[in-house]
């Protein structure tokens, strides 16, 4: 009787370790930079591609939807005025700016096109396509 | 015996454990049911070429290998070819040089995913000299 009483008076210190540990943990690694990304996109697969490793925190992402509309952010916007967004980027950080298209696996080139175009207009050389390496 | 006197002097511990167990599995309930694994994003990279520079390589050098993304198929130097033939060719390609450039031109009416489809076969084969053009 007086073990099992003995047993049962638990150190309290760990488990509230324990459990500020797990609130830090998932906090820190929930993904803050995914709410600003157009969620309902669908990004084409390519399983042989190599995973990006690190961000160059300048990387301007350009979301290109099904209907093949233009957006930064969930802002939409005109081939135009998306054109004149780059030219002001360019003119802050250069020429080597590196632009990401995230553009939907159902979009017509011809959208993607408007924002190479876009870029080539604002010259900028460093496109890149976002593509799904793995679903999560 | 020294163990069994440290552990009777300490204070009693009149916390009450169920609730507390019961508030970490809640906790641990919640971050597992609302938390998403990240899905793996990888970026293609490809070389644009610049606005004046396009104009000449739309006439298509001789020596440069051009795939060609319609929206029904692909073509690799004007001949028609499906995605495991275009990949078999590709690595066969590359086996032979992998700094060779890689011309893939899109039609507008192309669907993205083919294109982001032929860079991946492109990175599978670890070819790095891809450059897409636009074509009508």
């Amino acid at each position: 009787m007086r073990r099992s009483m003995e047993d049962a008076a638990m150190n309290m210190t760990p488990m509230i370790d324990v459990v500020f540990q797990l609130i830090i943990f998932f906090v820190t690694t929930a993904d803050m930079q995914s709410k600003a990304l157009d969620t309902k996109l669908k990004l084409a697969m390519a399983p042989h591609a190599v995973a990006e490793e690190k961000k160059d925190p300048r990387e301007v992402l350009v979301d290109v939807g099904p209907d093949g509309r233009i957006s930064i952010a969930r802002t939409y916007m005109s081939p135009a005025v998306l054109r004149s967004i780059l030219k002001k980027a360019v003119a802050e950080s250069g020429q080597t700016l590196p632009v990401v298209i995230r553009g939907d696996a159902r979009a017509k080139h011809e959208d993607i096109k408007g924002v190479m175009d876009a870029c080539a207009a604002a010259g900028l050389w460093k496109v890149k396509f976002a593509a799904l390496k793995e679903r999560g | 015996m020294a163990r069994e006197r440290k552990r009777s002097d300490m204070p009693p511990a009149d916390l009450p454990m169920t609730p507390m167990i019961d508030v970490v599995f809640q906790l641990l309930i919640y971050f597992l049911v609302t938390i998403h694994p990240k899905d793996v994003v990888a970026n293609l990279d490809v070389f644009r070429p610049s606005p004046d520079a396009r104009q000449e390589q739309t006439t298509t050098p001789p020596k440069m290998i051009r795939v060609t993304v319609f929206a029904e198929g692909f073509t690799i130097n004007d001949r028609p070819v499906d995605a495991p033939e275009l990949d078999k060719l590709l690595s066969k390609l590359a086996s032979i040089d992998r700094n060779q450039t890689i011309l893939i031109m899109c039609t507008a009416s192309s669907h993205h995913e083919d294109l982001v489809r032929v860079l991946d076969l492109c990175a599978k084969s670890r070819l790095v000299n891809l450059s897409v053009v636009s074509t009508n």
